[in-house]
């Protein structure tokens, strides 16, 4: 199948990327590896997405969802694996199928930093949980741990501490409490960008390289959203991010 | 799909012949909320196979008892034996990819 544009990821960025596309009347795929929505839907209450206070992610990301359906945007549910630069354009291959497309933005956001490999070990047969809204009512009355020094990580104790009997914390690196049943990590978030290292500039940290201008090292690959080099990593940024690289990529068609 | 509790989960799940998909989940779960109506597709596109629902705070033994880490949950059971599980949500080409093992 060929398309004008490919977008992969289908978190805030991504999907506003798609919305974008498909009105100026271009075709668009959307890749997606798990579920369209992304980091966000475990999150619960959000205040800073304008015109709909409260509201969780999940709801937030079914709205949008159920926008790309109406506008007729595809989704399709598989992961990316390589992308390469053709003569015409681009291939993209998932783990099950193999497209052709014009353009392609990436949208790939980020996943949370998995734990050391020394304690991971030292956590053993325990839970390891990245995520203490969604998991933290199983350890009712139970003790925890939570590793990590940042916000997210206090923001997981303070949750925690209401549900748990005891809630241990540690720093990255230090030994996991030996009565503690489940392990939660906050110890940072890091781009799933590996598998196109080939094809655009990475920082030292895995973010694809790009000003304002969501245009990156490679021509025809634009970025959109958290997995993009940039200051503030928000849900209003990653929507704004993803108009700009339709937009760029829409030029980019035009000009070619 | 329909919700069971710990007590009908033997005769609905441990002594059912054929393949039953058990959805562990939760109210205040988000992304429970979207795997929902996916399964629910899924159950109407395939007869042959069994989805229940388990909600982890009303059968807190029963979550315990299979080890439920996180929610969502799915596990797979065939003739009453677990063959399967995958944790977050699916598609629903991954859900039958697990059903077929
Ligand atoms: C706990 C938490 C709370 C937050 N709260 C807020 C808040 O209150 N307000 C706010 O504005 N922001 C908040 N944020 C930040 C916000 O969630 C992000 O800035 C935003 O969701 C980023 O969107 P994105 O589309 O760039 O990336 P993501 O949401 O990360 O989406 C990327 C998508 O790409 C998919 N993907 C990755 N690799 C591939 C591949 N190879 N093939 C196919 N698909 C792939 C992923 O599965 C994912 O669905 C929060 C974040 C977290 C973690």
């Amino acid at each position: 199948m060929k398309y004008d544009v490919i977008v992969v990821g289908a978190g805030i960025a991504g999907m506003t990327a798609a919305i974008y596309v498909k009105r100026a009347g271009k075709s668009v795929l959307v890749l997606e590896s798990v579920i369209h929505g992304g980091q966000i839907i475990n999150t619960i209450g959000i205040e800073n997405w304008p015109g709909d206070y409260g509201v969780s992610g999940a709801d937030l990301a079914g709205k949008i969802y159920e926008q790309l359906g109406k506008l007729g945007i595809e989704v399709e549910y598989s992961e990316v694996e390589t992308i390469e630069k053709t003569s015409e354009g681009f291939t993209v291959k998932t783990d099950d199928d193999e497209y052709s497309c014009g353009a392609v933005i990436l949208a790939v956001g980020t996943e949370p930093r998995r734990l050391s490999e020394k304690q991971a070990a030292d956590a053993g047969k325990r839970a390891v949980s990245y995520c203490a809204t969604c998991d933290g009512a199983l350890y009712k009355g139970k003790p925890v741990v939570v590793v990590g020094s940042g916000n997210t990580a206090k923001h997981e104790m303070k949750y925690l501490e209401n549900i748990a009997s005891k809630v241990y914390h540690i720093h990255h690196d230090e030994p996991i409490p030996k009565d503690a049943e489940a392990v939660f990590v906050a110890i940072g978030r890091t781009p799933n960008t590996k598998f196109v290292k080939d094809l655009v500039d990475l920082n030292s940290e895995g973010y694809i390289v790009a000003e304002e201008d969501c245009i990156t090292s490679c021509s025809g690959v634009f970025v959109a959203g958290d997995c993009r080099t940039k200051q503030v990593r928000q849900l209003v940024t990653a929507a704004g991010d993803g108009s700009v690289a339709a937009e760029a990529a829409i030029d980019y068609l035009a000009k070619k | 799909m329909k919700d069971i509790n710990e007590g009908e989960f033997e005769a609905e799940v441990l002594n059912y012949k054929g393949t039953v998909l058990v959805d562990f989940n939760a109210d205040w779960c988000g992304p429970c909320r979207m795997f929902r109506p996916i399964l629910q597709a899924f159950a109407k596109q395939h007869t042959d196979v069994k989805v229940v629902g388990v909600n982890i705070d009303d059968n807190d033994e029963l979550a315990e008892k299979y080890n439920i880490s996180t929610i969502p949950c799915l596990v797979v059971f065939k003739d009453g034996e677990e063959v399967a599980r995958k944790e977050g949500v699916l598609p629903e080409k991954k859900i039958l990819k697990m059903v077929e093992g």
